[in-house]
């Protein structure tokens, strides 16, 4: 149903116009102003491009300084290994489960799809209390594996309604073919259904990863300060420095870098996470 | 069963401690020291005779209506517009452009937009003055309108999700087709929207409201990192107000309670999402 029609391409047009800007002038107005010195922020003239970039700002954040106490490098380790290793756990446990989900049309298996899609949106704020509690107990929560374990609980339903709502589309026969064979249900799943669903592996990932990355509330309940993640020191930066605002968006930056590069670069499969996520896989 | 069995531990423990917090909202946890006494329905009548939580429950209400029904609104306006738009170079833009804010933390946004917000030196009211607009606009600072401005980055990052989602439910060929013969027919493309298009996306448009509900429902990030509740209380929200309740105040029993309100509001509201999903996965 493409238009041809004068009004409808104005619109195209004005509406255009109105989301560059929207969209545009935050992630310009970061990225000009994580290269400015305070100087040049003070003069007000935020669209105007540093004369004289300051890569320096950058080093700043990453390994701290007198202006930014908080340094980001050991923070951005902590959450690479929290959000790498809980993507790739949830993606293996979800894909076991996903498929059992997929596969099986019991009353059991309605039950446990009902208690799967409660859990993908259960409010954080309704497990906080006994995560803390059990995490301090077992002292986990001075480890990686209080934060992993956390996210996992949370993650592993995700990755099983978003894998399984892939399964559902890959025809039986395959499966069927690979048993008359004499291969086992597990032999089938890791030797055909697995190596064809890697791109609905990858989409899974990518928004696990994401989710993880960007989580805040927990992160900020159950990290201790060997663990502590970009989003807590990042939120930490805000308070405590005061309009340092060119050190405030190089940090900002640092902060999204990892997870912006991976939609650019991993678009199509974001996107199909998303929509699986929505139920139209 | 090695399929089942993982996801079954993790589930197992996920819905243990959902138990585990109601257990604690009604016994009587006041301090740093656990205390499982069971005091039945106390912490949650002191939590409903404070009046934060009657500012909570108006700001959520704001929440959920300003921030899921416009988002809808401009997604399907969106939407539409893209199908219509003949330019295919137009749509990938688009979509690259408005669809980048999810794969940012609201942390990072919220940064951002507190400093655009800024009412003296920031970003906006500098530019407006910069174009010779004297703006008054006290944004997040304002006690009447803050919750409003929250909700304004709200929608900004959530309109690419919307619009993705969208326009998904558009590309069925039933609907395709129904649009061509409405063409041929000689309707106008307002027509066509208001009585093709949109009574039948109404499933696809019900997933996203209630993702977008949830979403709103369990709001935290934006408002702890841009106002954290302030001017005052004016912006809080049961999510904060349970942090600072637990956290903060180590009120462990009436934050309990907050997360099983929470909690109750959010499966009231995800109930028509997970009948649909079970119909549509056992169909």
């Amino acid at each position: 149903m493409k238009s041809k029609n004068r009004t409808v391409q104005l619109i195209v047009f004005l509406t255009l116009i109105i989301l560059s800007l929207a969209y545009l002038l935050p992630i310009y107005v970061m990225v000009t102003t994580s290269l400015k010195t305070i100087e040049e922020i003070n003069r007000g003239s935020y669209l105007s491009l540093s004369g004289n970039p300051q890569f320096s700002n950058y080093r700043e954040v990453l390994y701290g300084s007198a202006q930014f106490r908080s340094h980001m490098l050991p923070r951005l380790i902590n959450s690479c290994i929290i959000s790498f290793s809980v993507t790739f756990l949830s993606a293996l446990i979800g894909g076991l489960g996903g498929y059992y989900l997929s596969r099986t049309r019991t009353t059991f298996t309605r039950v446990l799809f009902v208690l799967v899609g409660i859990a993908l949106y259960l409010p954080y704020q309704a497990v906080i209390i006994p995560l803390v509690i059990f995490m301090a107990k077992t002292k986990l929560a001075l480890t990686y594996w209080g934060l992993i374990g956390a996210y996992l609980i949370l993650n592993v339903p995700l990755a099983s309604v978003l894998m399984g709502t892939f399964f559902l589309s890959i025809p039986r026969e395959l499966e069927e073919a690979a048993e008359v064979d004499g291969a086992s249900k597990i032999q089938t799943f890791f030797r055909v259904i697995m190596p064809i669903s890697l791109p609905a592996y990858a989409s899974v990932a990518i928004i696990v990863f994401t989710q993880v990355w960007n989580e805040f509330f927990l992160a900020l309940s159950l990290s201790s300060p060997k663990t502590q993640t970009v989003q807590v020191v990042m939120a930490e930066a805000k308070g405590t420095t005061i309009v340092l605002y060119n050190l405030q968006m190089a940090a900002a930056l640092i902060a999204v870098a990892i997870p912006l590069i991976f939609f650019l670069l991993l678009g199509r499969y974001f996107i199909r996470g998303i929509l699986a996520g929505a139920l139209k896989g | 069963m090695v399929f089942l069995f993982p996801m079954l531990i993790f589930l197992i423990i996920l819905y243990g401690t959902l138990v585990w917090t109601i257990y604690v909202s009604f016994s009587d946890w006041k301090t740093i020291t656990p205390n499982y006494q069971l005091v039945g329905f106390k912490w949650y009548q002191f939590i409903v005779a404070q009046p934060r939580f009657w500012v909570d429950v108006q700001n959520n209400l704001k929440w959920l209506i300003l921030g899921v029904f416009p988002t809808v609104i401009l997604a399907i306006f969106l939407a539409y517009l893209l199908e219509l738009s003949p330019f295919p170079v137009v749509e990938s833009y688009v979509r690259t452009l408005i669809l980048y804010p999810v794969a940012m933390s609201f942390i990072v946004t919220g940064t951002i937009w507190s400093w655009m917000y800024e009412p003296n030196r920031g970003v906006f009211n500098t530019l407006l003055r910069e174009i010779g607009i004297n703006s008054q606009l006290r944004f997040t600072t304002d006690p009447q309108n803050a919750t409003y401005w929250l909700i304004l980055i709200f929608i900004w990052q959530y309109l690419g999700f919307a619009v993705i989602i969208t326009q998904s439910s558009f590309r069925t060929s039933e609907l395709q087709e129904m649009i061509e013969a409405a063409t041929v027919d000689g309707a106008g493309k307002l027509r066509i929207l208001f009585s093709i298009v949109i009574p039948n996306i109404r499933s696809g448009l019900m997933v996203l409201v209630s993702l977008l509900l949830i979403s709103t429902l369990k709001v935290f990030d934006i408002v702890y990192i841009v106002t954290f509740g302030g001017p005052g209380i004016q912006t809080d929200v049961l999510a904060l107000n349970m942090w600072i309740t637990t956290f903060q105040q180590r009120l462990f029993s009436a934050g309990a309670g907050l997360g099983v309100i929470i909690f109750l509001m959010a499966f009231i509201l995800i109930i028509p999402y997970t009948v649909y999903a079970l119909r549509k996965w056992f169909e």
